[in-house]
């Protein structure tokens, strides 16, 4: 009789790194099949809060365990890297060869430039692009910005891995994502200032004056989101079948090991 | 350079490691309160880069400078606390004697370069050595 997988949920933007650190754990243990699925970090708590059963689960959001996992199906979760919000794009995106740190916005706003977002509901790369949008408005003193970029965005993808796909495509010209994303697929990016890419502790106060509201976890529920810096964490459910291999896959992946593959793959592990 | 082994030189953009071992020393901190405090003390050239500290946390307990254990707080997130050893606090000690011989030698500096060249703020004799 085969034996039930040891199912691993993790966010879209960790695809890569979780595959690779899944492939040091079916070496740890050959016989345990293992099954990774991913989506929006929203989504993937709402999966678990409708009755999945996984053993491990790794988001692109602390506030997503916090607002919907602790205590109820996690117990403790850890934050094991951190990333900065880019605009990402390829050589054949309108305006490539002139977009900066500076201007990324007119770019963007060209007639006929066609950029997106993944959906704020669903996952945190989302809500951190709007959080982005209405920093830039105030950073760059443009009153007006944020309405104009959120109006304009017609590209809206379920998670942000979705988006990178569709750049790499040519669906999209510019798109918002995580700078280990874009590294990981080969993609340009422009770097954010740090005041508006989520990446800096130091600057948590200011990024908290930005605010998403998104759906709560139940219907019509609604709720009031700040900006902060940038986490993923990790957890093991409490009701995950395998706790034992499922701890030994959180130490490894916030080990020394797991940190040179989060490292390789762009992430900055902390 | 230090006497110890290690391989930390004083220039102003490397007061990092100096200032991590000085914040620990006071207590154990993670890498997102380090952050803030370095930010907030302003001892670095230019922006204080979360890689780059993060990069040094590892490499500090890497070299037993430090020791890391998972601190959770309440409903928080757990994050990986770091704690001084007593290698790390000789290495501050160390780094310290380092930064206070590059002082007297940037101050030397400065007495020169206000004597020979603008004696206006000095109005003091060449200190420059002789023949």
């Amino acid at each position: 009789m085969s034996r039930i997988s040891f199912r691993i949920l993790h966010a879209g933007a960790l695809r890569r790194p979780m595959g690779e650190c899944s492939r040091v754990f079916k070496e740890r243990y050959p016989d345990l099949p293992v099954e990774l699925e991913s989506a929006g970090s929203r989504e993937c708590a709402a999966r678990i809060f409708s009755g999945g059963i996984y053993d491990v689960v790794a988001l692109a959001d602390t506030a997503v365990f916090a607002s919907w996992l602790v205590p109820d199906y996690v117990d403790n979760y850890y934050v094991f890297a951190t990333d900065q919000m880019v605009v990402a794009f390829d050589r054949y995106s309108r305006g490539s060869g002139k977009i900066t740190g500076d201007n990324w916005m007119d770019v963007l706003l060209s007639p006929g430039v066609i950029y997106g977002r993944s959906d704020h509901n669903l996952d945190p790369c989302g809500y951190r692009t709007l959080m982005v949008w209405q920093l830039a408005e105030k950073f760059y003193g443009r009153p007006g910005l944020y309405k104009t970029l959120k109006d304009r965005c017609s590209r809206i993808y379920p998670k942000s891995i979705d988006l990178a796909g569709a750049l790499v495509e040519g669906r999209v010209e510019y798109a918002f994502l995580y700078s280990s994303v874009a590294r990981q697929l080969g993609l340009c990016q422009v770097n954010l200032p740090s005041r508006i890419n989520l990446s800096s502790p130091a600057l948590a106060g200011y990024y908290a004056t930005a605010s998403v509201t998104l759906e709560g976890r139940k219907p019509g529920e609604r709720v009031l989101l700040t900006g902060a810096p940038i986490e993923f964490a990790v957890a093991v459910p409490r009701n995950a079948r395998y706790p034992v291999e499922a701890r030994w896959l959180v130490e490894f992946i916030t080990g020394a090991e797991g940190q040179q593959i989060l490292e390789n793959c762009g992430l900055i592990p902390c | 350079m230090c006497k110890c082994s290690c391989s930390w030189n004083f220039t102003a953009d490397r007061l990092l490691l100096p200032v991590l071992l000085f914040l620990l020393r006071l207590k154990p901190a993670h890498g997102y309160e380090l952050i803030q405090k370095l930010a907030q003390l302003d001892l670095l050239e230019g922006e204080v880069d979360p890689a780059t500290v993060y990069r040094n946390l590892r490499r500090m307990e890497q070299e037993a400078l430090v020791v890391s254990s998972w601190e959770a707080t309440g409903t928080g997130p757990a994050r990986r606390k770091y704690t001084l050893t007593s290698r790390g606090e000789e290495l501050l000690d160390e780094c310290m004697l380092a930064v206070r011989r590059q002082k007297e030698k940037l101050e030397k500096f400065i007495r020169l370069y206000e004597n020979e060249c603008r004696p206006d703020l000095q109005g003091g004799e060449s200190c420059l050595p002789q023949g």
